[in-house]
């Protein structure tokens, strides 16, 4: 688990990186180090091979057998400490050699002879010189373009080794240890800036549709951990929103079906407590009979909601003369508004107007919006049903300003002169079971979803519907529907 | 015993009613909280049940402000809000019983009758003065071996007397709890319903248990020297 863990491959990559980065540094460090150093003491060799070679005075001159030392000293005031030396003829015969050899001598390869025959000068590395590592430089010592003599200098690479091998120890030991701090300081890190993932998903874990008005806690700096608690809050905060409308939709419902089941079953228990007479029993049952057909008016709104909701729904859209629809309808509906002695108005465009729209759901729109019509209005009063068309006019999209693209609308006006709706409940009464007087609303039988299923059906008909209204004056609600050309 | 019921739907509170009055309670009822609320005020109930989604005032609020005025009639809330916490608020508040519709109106009249006895002094399920005892349950009355037959108001007349024994009990407090708001106290009914009872029960039996105190109202008891007012 911790090895496929973000933490894991954070600190993973993390040493890594930094590993090469540190040992290229090291390789690079040590290779500059120790070039330089043998450069170093080739150089020393080499001017001190041509400082001895250039001396008129130079003891090189007698060749012979003896020692370099003294004879180097009393010339040139110079003892070379630390420094083998030693003088051949031009074939190689060995002559004086400094106090330090002794009675050994400095190897001499056959390439580096050659070589300073031919008056060019060796550098060689020998080890096994008596277990020192030495530096020789073969120079030859040139008089009149001739090679006369041949100058070895030596000196011991111990120095030069000995700090390589502890710098070498040096960076084997610190790599491999600032790796490991690295590796738990990543690791440090890499907790500290994931601890809040933790906590998000511990949070996440625990939500479940009981306890949505839980958060996350959000962090003080805006950075991006800062930015998913945010996302993720307001990702709960929109469930919370869904899941409380789902529980005020249901608790509404239930309560919509539990009035007319308590009448229904007080009536009938009243009624049984004692013998009565036919009429009573009549009453009761005319009155049943009444909640039956709310209750059944009820479900079947409920259901086709519920069916819109989830898409279930086809509508058949047909060419729908909208003109001669509504005036049949209005036609219809006046057999409703006789009893209150409500005139019905109908005030038609110039031409006519055609929409695409399934009949059906069309009748059931403008049926229900003329019946609000009557059942809110005082008795004697009236409704006007307005037709017309209008134009919107909306850009394309957002990238070409000069396009514009025009729908033509059928917009119909029902207007009353009724009780009308107070401003704060407007924009409330097309949520389904909203109603502005309970009571009435359920004396003219409705179920309280009747405008949210003409919300419905206008929206599905890519339209829209507004209301207007002012408490005591009467409500105008407009609904706009996409005309269909001809 | 006097009932209101404050309940905004017109057929449940109708079938309530009714149901009540066939068991002799005298019923009023108010169709939302402003008309609850002002009943409560102005007439003496011994029970009121409370919907608690009713228009203008709701019924929370009703209960608050029933309870605030030291008012502390025993309240049933009757509602279609049944989740734990609604039923718990209710109780809080100050309600006596909650029941939630759609309800059993046997259940819905045991809770009235069990209200009522927990508010009086008497606790058992029925009452009894002397050899006189009247059963709220069943309805019947019965003085020695004799069961007495009595009509609706006769009934409710002598539960009320039952209720309050040996308290004075004037004609404004009998009409209070005995008839409901349609009644007019100006008449001399009564005193006619208090002679058609004293009739039946009284008549042949001993002691007298119903007696008048002219210019007061009436007393029933079984003690004479006991003629403390109520």
């Amino acid at each position: 688990m911790y090895f496929r863990s973000l933490r894991f491959k954070l600190t993973l990559w993390y040493v890594f990186i930094l590993g090469i980065l540190l040992i290229s540094f090291s390789g690079f460090l040590y290779f500059t180090l120790s070039n330089s150093l043998y450069r170093d003491a080739d150089k020393k060799l080499r001017s001190l091979a041509e400082l001895i070679s250039s001396e008129s005075t130079s003891p090189l001159f007698k060749f012979g057998f003896g020692n370099i030392d003294q004879a180097l000293e009393t010339a040139m005031n110079f003892k070379p400490i630390g420094k083998f030396i030693q003088v051949l003829d031009e074939s190689g015969r060995i002559g004086k050699k400094s106090e330090n050899l002794k009675n050994v001598q400095l190897p001499i390869t056959l390439n580096a002879l050659r070589n300073a025959t031919n008056g060019l000068i060796t550098f060689e590395t020998n080890r096994s010189f008596e277990n020192i590592p030495l530096r020789i430089i073969t120079f030859p010592v040139k008089e009149n373009n001739q090679v006369v003599q041949i100058i070895q200098i030596a000196s011991s690479l111990e120095d030069v080794e000995d700090a390589l091998n502890t710098l070498l120890i040096i960076l084997l030991v610190t790599v491999p240890s600032a790796l490991m701090i690295a590796s738990l300081g990543g690791q440090f890190l890499a907790n500290r800036a994931l601890k809040p993932v933790d906590r998000i998903a511990q949070t996440a874990r625990m939500i479940t549709s009981q306890n949505l008005n839980q958060r996350i806690q959000t962090l003080k700096v805006k950075d991006e951990i800062s930015r998913l608690i945010d996302t993720f809050n307001e990702m709960i905060s929109r469930l919370d929103r869904s899941f409380r409308q789902i529980k005020q939709f249901t608790t509404d419902a239930s309560h919509e079906l539990k009035t007319p089941l308590t009448i229904l079953k007080g009536e009938v228990e009243v009624a049984l407590r004692k013998k009565r007479e036919a009429h009573e029993y009549e009453q009761v049952l005319e009155s049943n009979l009444e909640e039956i057909d709310r209750m059944s008016k009820i479900i079947e709104d409920l259901l086709l909601l519920s069916k819109a909701d989830i898409g279930e729904v086809r509508l058949q859209k047909e060419d729908i003369n909208l003109t001669r629809f509504i005036n049949d309808l209005v036609e219809q509906m006046k057999i409703l508004a006789q009893p209150k002695n409500i005139k019905i108005e109908t005030s038609n465009h110039h031409e006519e107007i055609h929409i695409l729209g399934d009949s059906l759901r069309m009748r059931e729109l403008f049926i229900n919006l003329i019946d609000n019509g009557i059942k809110y209005s005082e008795e004697g009063g009236f409704l006007r049903i307005t037709l017309s068309t209008e134009v919107h006019s909306r850009e394309k999209s957002p990238f070409s300003l000069m396009e514009r693209e025009e729908t033509h609308y059928a917009k119909i006006t029902i207007l009353d002169h009724g009780i009308g709706i107070a401003k704060e409940d407007q924009e409330m009464i097309f949520n389904r079971f909203f109603r502005v007087d309970k009571a009435r609303s359920r004396e003219q039988g409705g179920s309280g979803l009747g405008l949210s299923i003409c919300k419905w059906i206008v929206e599905s008909h890519q339209g829209d519907i507004t209301v207007e209204s002012e408490l005591g004056k009467g409500s105008s609600f407009t609904v706009r529907l996409p005309l269909y050309p001809h | 015993m006097r009932i209101l019921i404050i309940e905004d739907e017109t057929k449940v509170a109708n079938f309530i009613k009714k149901g009540l009055e066939e068991e002799h309670y005298a019923v009023d009822t108010a169709p939302d909280g402003e008309a609850g609320l002002y009943m409560a005020e102005v007439n003496e109930y011994d029970l009121i049940v409370l919907d608690l989604m009713i228009p203008k005032i709701d019924g929370w609020e009703v209960l608050r402000r029933i309870r605030s005025s030291k008012n502390f009639v025993p309240i049933l809330v009757l509602t279609a809000k049944d989740t734990a916490e609604d039923i718990v608020r209710g109780l809080d508040s100050g309600c006596d019983d909650y029941l939630t519709k759609p309800f059993e109106f046997k259940v819905f009249l045991a809770r009235i009758r069990a209200l009522l006895r927990r508010e009086g002094t008497v606790k058992e399920p029925f009452l009894k003065v002397s050899d006189l005892t009247l059963s709220p349950i069943t309805h019947k009355v019965i003085r020695g071996t004799k069961e007495i037959e009595l009509t609706s108001k006769e009934y409710a007349l002598l539960e009320y007397f039952m209720r309050n024994p040996n308290k004075v009990l004037t004609r404004t407090m009998i009409s209070e709890h005995v008839w409901d708001y349609h009644f007019d106290s100006m008449t001399n009914v009564i005193d006619v319903y208090v002679n058609y009872l004293r009739k039946k029960i009284d008549k042949g039996f001993e002691p007298k248990l119903i007696r008048t105190l002219r210019g007061v109202g009436y007393i029933l008891s079984a003690e004479r020297q006991n003629l403390k007012k109520g």
